[in-house]
């Protein structure tokens, strides 16, 4: 390490765990405050606008001191301002948090993250047939997608309602041809569904392979159904259409 | 030259930079910071007073969506500069040339020709995210100089490099800070992006003469200057907020530095906070202009709008 790097090694130790760690020496304290407090707010400022309803249920104190732990305990390592709360969401899920938290919050925080991710995502389109067979085609989905499964259902929680039960949810967020994020419910086999076609199938492969994984027993009845719900997701915007 | 794309489809005024190279540039316009507070007001119109845009690439760069949307439309009608957060010039981690590379490729997009950067650091081993400063030492100079000299050959061009707001003096320090901002810039071989509020801002947090550390500098290498205000804490200490309007000496210190500078530079108003009407924030921008005019004279402003 080089001589001046060891102060500023200091600064940032200091800079993440303020009330744990030393000031440097040399540094006055009401200077150190200003930046102290600049650098916190700034991180504070990209989390509480990406995770209002979390910030809103934990309570000010409560999610201030969760915000200061993210600073101290995750390295973020993304120089994108933007991906400053998909970090927060991953300290949520992967990290050893000492705060006792709701069982919920980390995947209430990936949804409302989902947004603000699939609001900026960069990603074209692939090229499709809108009109495409759906059944016979590889059906091409829309790229600018967030699938959410979760235990709970994130998408009610809010400060009237928290739920105390596993209730296994499926949600998709995803970006419309207008650039509009929209957020649709769907159930256990149609989130399967998007899985298989994921892969590249067509929407015949999918139902087949899904008639296997079930054990249907009329494994044609599944592919009527099959061809009613790729159309309506089309309609919706999840599916673009086929490969051409 | 890389205006390929605007150029192209519009027909338009050249770039900002007609060259990446050049230290001195003819251009003489006033710009301000683009942010997305400001986006409704300038589709309706962008004021003729406003020369250019800058945006931080890392606000923008990698984005799609609406918002790459917007930004194409104005960046195909308008010139803009490239003004970096993240790059942490003087910072102990690894430069992060993915970053770089991302920049690059994110300017040639969109016409961009004009890069600066902060001399600060803002990184360990990973994001402190704000601008932190570096202990003045030779030892400092030369590591800097060379991590700006490696973005230069990335970027494929000269960048400028800004002298940052400070509310500590690293201990240790081997020179002034206006010697620490020429050894650095000269060992790079970069240019100088002046900031006139963080001369004012620290002159006074630190007790020095604004004017003898404007003079200090090696002013013929400005490529790009910002103006901008500050706060003024109870106890008289100033934060470089980018949150209310240009103080006086501000606009006294951006003068004085056109006289000495010598050359046009384009000259950007930053706003960050406390935003106001888009009326409001172009008399501000009209007044660099109008100092513009008196240094450098009418003749040096083109005409850059085609509509």
């Amino acid at each position: 390490m080089l001589a001046f790097q060891e102060f500023q090694h200091a600064l940032a130790a200091h800079l993440r765990d303020p009330h744990h760690t030393r000031r440097p020496a040399g540094v006055p304290a009401r200077r150190m405050a200003v930046y102290n407090e600049l650098l916190f707010n700034n991180v504070c400022g990209f989390v509480d606008s990406c995770f209002p309803v979390c910030r809103q249920l934990l309570g000010e104190s409560r999610w201030r001191r969760l915000c200061r732990t993210f600073y101290r305990d995750w390295p973020s390592h993304t120089p994108w301002f933007r991906e400053i709360p998909r970090e927060f969401v991953r300290y949520l899920q992967e990290a050893p948090i000492a705060q006792p938290l709701p069982r919920w919050l980390a995947d209430l925080a990936r949804y409302e993250w989902a947004e603000l991710a699939v609001d900026v995502m960069d990603v074209t389109p692939p090229a499709h047939k809108p009109q495409g067979d759906l059944m016979q085609g590889r059906v091409v989905l829309n790229p600018a997608r967030v699938d959410v499964a979760s235990e709970w259902p994130v998408h009610r929680i809010g400060p009237a309602w928290q739920p105390r039960q596993i209730e296994p949810t499926f949600l998709v967020v995803f970006r419309d041809a207008e650039h509009q994020v929209q957020f649709s419910e769907i159930n256990a086999v149609t989130a399967r569904v998007l899985a298989l076609l994921d892969e590249g199938r067509t929407g015949q492969e999918a139902f087949e392979q899904l008639a296997h994984e079930m054990a249907h027993p009329d494994p044609q009845a599944l592919m009527g159904f099959g061809l009613q719900l790729l159309t309506s997701l089309r309609e919706q915007g999840l599916v673009l259409g086929t490969q051409p | 030259m890389s205006c390929t794309l605007c150029c192209a489809q519009h027909s338009l005024t050249p770039p900002l930079y007609m060259a990446m190279n050049m230290a001195l540039t003819p251009l003489n316009t006033a710009g301000l910071g683009f942010r997305r507070e400001l986006i409704p007001a300038l589709q309706q119109a962008v004021p003729p007073e406003i020369g250019f845009f800058e945006i931080a690439p890392e606000n923008w760069a990698g984005m799609g969506g609406r918002s790459a949307h917007t930004l194409r439309a104005f960046t195909e009608r308008h010139p803009f500069v490239c003004h970096g957060l993240s790059l942490s010039l003087g910072g102990p981690g690894a430069l992060d040339e993915t970053l770089l590379r991302r920049t690059r490729d994110f300017m040639r997009t969109h016409g961009i020709t004009l890069f600066t950067e902060h001399l600060s650091w803002c990184a360990d081993d990973s994001h402190l995210y704000d601008l932190l400063p570096i202990p003045m030492t030779e030892e400092a100079v030369r590591y800097t100089a060379e991590r700006i000299a490696r973005t230069q050959d990335i970027l494929g061009m000269r960048i400028g490099v800004e002298n940052a707001s400070t509310y500590i003096a690293p201990p240790g320090a081997e020179m002034t800070e206006a010697e620490f901002v020429r050894a650095v810039v000269e060992q790079a071989d970069c240019l100088l992006h002046l900031d006139v509020n963080n001369i004012y801002v620290n002159s006074c947090n630190f007790g020095f003469d604004p004017h003898a550390y404007l003079r200090q500098l090696p002013l013929e290498r400005t490529c790009y200057v910002h103006v901008a205000g500050h706060y003024v804490e109870e106890d008289g200490l100033l934060v470089d907020t980018h949150g209310s309007d240009v103080i006086d000496p501000v606009w006294q210190l951006l003068s004085e530095a056109y006289a000495h500078i010598g050359h046009a530079v384009p000259t950007c108003l930053e706003r960050d906070f406390n935003i106001p009407d888009l009326a409001t924030l172009t008399q501000e921008v009209a007044q660099i202009t109008r100092l513009q005019h008196a240094a450098f004279g009418e003749q040096a402003t083109p005409q850059r709008r085609v509509a």
